[in-house]
């Protein structure tokens, strides 16, 4: 068996000295609350520049489901020294890349470009803080184009509503609004947003005070401070935003259990969506390596026992929060879509006895060394592009307190032991605490 | 299923959606999905600021400090002199190139190898065995089982992946580069040493074949094989796998394929990391030791097509909302000197959002959520594509303006500051392609794999910079040109078909998914059968009683009582008017789904009475008739009724279950009870309005119904109770009021 003491070995490396050099940071705040970050990295001759706004759906009222993805398309029709479509064409032109996205807790805005155009990126994130171009035909154009993001992302594609939609369900509408209802908010929400609606928005969340601005890779750091304080420095403080509406959602309320038709789907699916703790809560480390060890690689659990062994499924696959950590209520999803030999009903029962397992037996020491050397190697290659590098800080400063925590992020990881992961396990991914979606095809209503 | 994702040096992808959706790729389509995606910008086609008016200013004054702030965007600081990332090369002693591009910032390495045995050297009729095989490399070898691989590289963070595209087939190992041994050794193991047990031989089939049958439901995947085997004709880049030909792979043909394929002769190995090339050299070494030999020639990879004209393959998708257009043509070989007057031509004509077609197609006509262009580069001769997703409505026109944007970019020469800034924007994209060690070696794998010029990578960007205008105007001449082109359209052919077929470019074949040749006459009966699904939302609804008046040119002529209802399971609605004499009971019966059940009317008109009893089971109406359009004659009814079906009755009262937005739009087919006749029908939302009726003033959903003899405007309330308000016949002097 020499092959395996050599693995130990290796593990045990591993384990043990692999870490990314500290990450140096240099954070500040202007005196109009805005707060900055600055990570120099010259390994490529890219710079990115990332905005998180502390507003995503969470800060929605009811009948507004939907509104803050659609105000973020309108932070892209312009502001006071930027043409609707300007600001695109610029980076475009400059050979860079942008996107923005909006999910529960956050809306984020970020820019990669070569190292001479952070100047460029920087102006139109500050025109667009100062003074957004907020008009009904710009809200007419992004409400239909959000209308058609919504048929083309959510309806159109097979197993997305169950994810983008249904999962929302978990989360009891009274009890916890911000997490009850998409993102993607619904049609009839939608069209009844108003330009008021727009520009209180932008008035209450909008504000340098509730954003967070991360410059990441090729730039010298005196350059870089004094064009953040030339272009950003000269905007207003905005009033301090609303507190958000209780969410006191319980667990544990019985199981639900819903059969839907995917019309776009060609082979049957099921959705276990269970109720998961806040992502800053100290059962989440746990849970999260648990989600690794049920769904990450071809050697995780449901992938071996449904997948192989039981050659019912194409795939089954785990999200823990599909559109990103929350600082309040989660969702711990396995979707399993069939290969075609199984059936919603028997695709449910395999997952079941999977969940079953570990909350009866826990799970080994290699498969929680594994999720952590896996947790580790995610955390490395976070690290390799400027924007992700960007991503990590701002996680880290949102859900962590603090830039610096992204250097010791792993550890709270390598504290998790097997008791924390069985313990995890009979608290949340219990029946009566889960929702079950059976998706079936039209073919076989 | 195709070509291994080799990315074009210089595009860009991140503004894309992504092309698929298996599952599998579910977490990367997420992170894009709540995406407005910079794709969501609307240009201004005007130069002038229209849009500098209204400004929404954080404070109603400008503060004194901010009077730095400049009006205009800061001019680019200098350009820094950019090479090429470093890298070495070596050939080990079996033969197998080595590329080591050493970066020690980050704890990690991947590695690569290529192999010149992809799709086109499947034997016939064992399209797909390549992708079988490789798939089949990672599923045990050497002393591990397949469990054992996944599972040992997985414990140290690293991951392992095979798959074969076109031209090569690939294995791929990364991870932490302390796990560099352990990497190595199965790189070595599942090349030289794989036992494909016939156990895993047939997991892979079934995984191939419920992986085929996914891409049936993917317009993408649909369109992108219409295309490829259309464009490549007898040509071995049109071979894709087919749930027959997965089906009648062995185990021995794939031994015997490994065996005369997977050799060390001309196989490239890219190593990227924390690791130099001496350690790399001797790991790789002991790795391969006992591997050798040399695959047999290149096969004989067949002709292209010699066509004239352009020719159209209509993919029929029942129900489908979108069509997915793809236009493209053949392009040439991949060290082909027009390749660099190709990338700009191309980047001009749909390289993203400033590219003509998206400006076109989304931004000035509204048509599609994205439309891009893009070059595929192959051993052999590589293709060019178009695409856009449209409404199915607009589908001849999207069709049509996308042919005219090729035909401008071969005869129109592009102006100088178009050109300039074309130019610039990717000679300034290159670093993003080149940020991680990985991209670095993905650059530089293909650049050797394709056989182009040593210095390519070094002079990428000056050759790009170079590009003139008549080069680009003979380049797209020869990649947009007509003989030969293809023009695949995946949509509802029912819909698509008859306006299509006026204008298109060449002749139309018509197939469906599976890719079965079908007849026009095929069309509209699949499509009554399959049919959409129902839109309606019974949750919209709530039993009422509803009163109203039929008033002609200000006078009541007549009244109607609308009753809903729930009894146990079913809705019931009672249909009571009395109009201009005529007096008129209709009872419809529909499930908890508002699928329609059955039909009763009891009348009398002109003295004669009227009398209709049909039921719906299972998709089929059946039952009599008798009503002014048989002469009062009792007929036999017998038809087929789609899900999505509703019966003319009751369209008026269920028009408020259809989830009504603004803009929205819906195709309904319209079930007559009198005749069993089926007739689509158009069903849009023009505003949101206030209307008075006798009941009160609503904000309401004005919804015009088109299709039938009488085009009718019903107007709906906006917010719940969902109840309809008033109807008037379009070009009549009648209107029916909500009294109460």
């Amino acid at each position: 068996m020499p092959r395996l003491f050599l693995l130990l070995a290796l593990s045990a490396t591993v384990a043990g000295a692999q870490s990314p050099a500290p990450m140096a940071l240099d954070s500040y705040q202007l005196p109009n609350g805005l707060n900055v970050v600055l990570a120099e990295d010259h390994s490529a001759q890219v710079v990115a520049v990332d905005i998180w706004y502390d507003v995503g759906s969470r800060n929605e009222r009811p009948g507004r489901t939907g509104f803050a993805h659609l105000f973020e398309h309108m932070m892209f029709m312009g502001s006071g020294n930027v043409k609707t479509g300007d600001h695109m064409a610029l980076i475009d032109a400059a050979g860079g890349s942008l996107n923005a996205s909006t999910a529960e807790d956050r809306t984020n805005y970020y820019e990669t470009l070569p190292s001479n155009r952070l100047n460029l990126a920087l102006w139109l994130e500050a025109d667009r803080m100062r003074s957004l171009n907020v008009t009904d035909e710009n809200l007419d154009i992004q409400r239909n184009a959000v209308q058609e993001e919504r048929r083309l992302r959510v309806d159109n594609p097979p197993y997305l509503k169950l994810v983008f939609e249904y999962q929302y369900a978990v989360a009891d509408t009274t009890a916890c609004f911000p997490y009850a209802h998409s993102v993607i908010g619904s049609m009839e929400d939608l069209g009844a947003a108003s330009l008021d609606d727009v520009q209180q928005f932008f008035n209450t969340y909008y504000a340098p005070n509730n954003a967070t601005l991360v410059i990441t890779g090729d730039f010298n750091p005196d350059e870089a401070r004094s064009l953040v304080q030339q272009y950003f420095g000269g905007i207003p403080r905005g009033p301090a935003p609303p507190p958000l509406a209780a969410c006191n959602q319980p667990y544990n309320t019985g199981q639900v259990r819903r059969t839907v038709t995917d019309v776009n789907a060609t082979l049957p699916a099921v959705q276990h969506v269970y109720r998961a703790p806040a992502t800053t809560s100290e059962d989440f480390p746990a849970l999260e390596l648990l989600a690794s060890v049920l769904g990450d690689g071809q050697s995780s659990r449901l992938n071996r026992a449904i997948v192989r062994e039981a050659r019912a499924a194409s795939a089954s696959q785990v999200l823990l929060n599909a559109l990103g950590p929350r600082r309040g209520p989660g969702t711990f999803t396995i979707l399993t879509v069939s290969n075609g030999q199984a059936n919603a009903d028997s695709l449910d029962k395999l997952v079941a006895t999977q969940i079953a397992r570990v909350v009866s037996e826990g799970i080994t020491p290699a498969e929680l060394e594994k999720a952590q050397n896996m947790k580790r190697a995610q955390l490395i290659y976070e690290r390799q592009t400027a924007f992700s590098r960007a991503e990590a800080i701002q996680r880290n400063i949102m859900f962590s307190g603090s830039p610096q925590a992204i250097n010791n992020e792993i550890d709270a990881y390598l504290a998790v032991t097997l008791a924390d992961i069985q313990r995890v396990a009979g608290k949340y991914l219990v029946p009566d605490n889960s929702f079950v979606f059976l998706a079936t095809t039209e073919s076989a209503q | 299923m195709n070509t291994p994702p080799v990315r074009y040096p210089g595009r860009r992808t991140i503004a894309r959606r992504p092309r698929t959706t298996t599952i599998l790729q579910l977490s990367a389509v997420l992170l894009l999905t709540a995406c407005a995606s910079s794709s969501q910008t609307r240009v201004a086609d005007d130069p002038a600021p229209a849009q500098q008016v209204q400004p929404a200013p954080r404070a109603a004054a400008a503060p004194a400090a901010d009077t730095g702030f400049p009006s205009s965007p800061p001019p680019a600081a200098p350009v820094q002199p950019a090479e090429f990332p470093p890298f070495q090369e070596a050939t080990l002693s079996n033969g197998v190139r080595l590329v080591v591009v050493e970066n020690e910032t980050l704890p990690i390495i991947s590695l690569n190898l290529a192999l010149p045995a992809g799709g086109v050297y499947a034997p016939e009729g064992k399209e797909g065995l390549p992708s079988m095989l490789a798939a089949l490399l990672t599923k045990g070898a050497g002393e591990r089982s397949a469990e054992q691989i996944a599972e040992d590289i997985e414990s140290v963070g690293g991951s392992i992946t095979a798959g074969a595209g076109s031209d090569f087939l690939t294995v791929g190992v990364g991870g932490l580069s302390s796990a560099a041994p352990l990497a190595f050794e199965l790189m070595g193991d599942v090349i030289a040493r794989a036992t494909l047990p016939e156990s895993e031989v047939e997991l892979q089939r079934q995984q191939m074949l419920s992986g085929l049958r996914l891409q049936q439901g993917q317009p993408d995947a649909l369109a992108q094989r219409a295309f490829l085997t259309t464009l490549y004709g007898d040509h071995m880049y049109a071979r894709l796998s087919t749930p027959e030909s997965v089906e009648g792979i062995t185990r021995a043909e794939l031994v015997s394929f490994r065996d005369r394929y997977l050799k060390p002769e001309g196989a490239l190995l890219v190593v990227a990391g924390d690791l130099t090339l001496a350690e790399a050299q001797r790991l790789a070494e002991n790795a391969f030791r006992g591997w050798t030999g040399a695959p047999p020639a290149t096969p004989d990879v067949g002709t292209l097509p010699d066509r004239d004209n352009p020719v159209v393959v209509l993919v029929h998708r029942p129900g489908s909302v979108q069509s997915t257009i793809l236009i493209g043509n053949t392009t040439f070989q991949p060290n082909d000197p027009r390749h660099y007057a190709s990338v700009v031509a191309n980047e001009i004509l749909g390289g993203g959002s400033q590219g003509r077609l998206f400006q076109i197609l989304r931004e000035q006509k509204g048509w599609t959520y994205g439309a891009y262009s893009s070059l595929s580069r192959r051993s052999g001769v590589g293709y060019f594509a178009a695409q856009a997703e449209v409404r199915t409505e607009v589908t001849d026109s999207a069709a049509t303006e996308m042919l005219q944007q090729l035909v401008r970019l071969r005869t129109e020469p592009v102006q100088a500051d178009e050109l300039s800034l074309t130019k610039s924007t990717l000679v300034g994209r290159f670093p993003l392609t080149i940020q991680t060690a990985s991209q670095v070696a993905g650059a530089v794998r293909d650049a050797r794999l394709y056989n182009l010029p040593g210095d390519y990578l070094q002079t990428y960007r000056t050759r790009l910079a170079a590009v003139t205008a008549p080069q680009l105007m003979n380049a797209a001449e020869h990649f947009t040109r007509g003989e030969g082109a293809v023009m695949v359209v995946v949509g509802d052919a029912s819909k698509v078909y008859p306006s299509l077929s006026q204008g298109a470019p060449g002749p139309i074949t018509i197939i469906n998914a599976e890719g079965d040749t079908l007849q026009p006459s095929d069309i509209a009966e699949s499509a009554a059968a399959a049919g959409a699904p129902s839109l309606l939302d019974a949750s919209r609804l709530r039993a009422s009683r509803d009163s109203f008046n039929v008033v002609v040119q200000g006078t009541p002529f007549g009244a109607m009582v609308r009753d809903l209802r729930q009894e146990g399971n079913e809705w019931v609605l009672t249909d009571s008017s009395s109009i201009a004499g005529a007096r008129q009971v209709t009872v419809v019966r529909l499930g908890s789904d508002l699928s329609l059940r059955s039909v009763t009317q009891r009348g009398s008109m002109q003295g004669r009475d009227m009398k209709v009893n049909v039921t719906v089971t299972n998709g089929t109406a059946s039952g009599t008739a008798a009503t002014p359009l048989s002469q009062f004659e009792e007929r036999q009814v017998n038809a087929t009724v789609p899900a999505a079906a509703i019966d003319d009755n009751s369209l008026p009262t269920l028009i408020a279950a259809l989830p009504l937005a603004p803009g929205a739009t819906f195709q309904i087919p319209i079930f007559s009870a009198s005749t069993g006749g089926i007739t689509p029908h158009t069903v849009t939302v023009e505003a949101t309005e206030e209307v008075t009726v006798p009941a009160g003033t609503f904000n309401a959903y004005r919804v015009s119904v088109a299709g039938g003899q009488a085009p009718t405007t019903i107007w709906v309330s906006a917010q719940a109770p969902y109840r309809t308000l008033k109807l008037a016949p379009v070009g009549a002097p009648l209107e029916i009021v909500l009294v109460k």
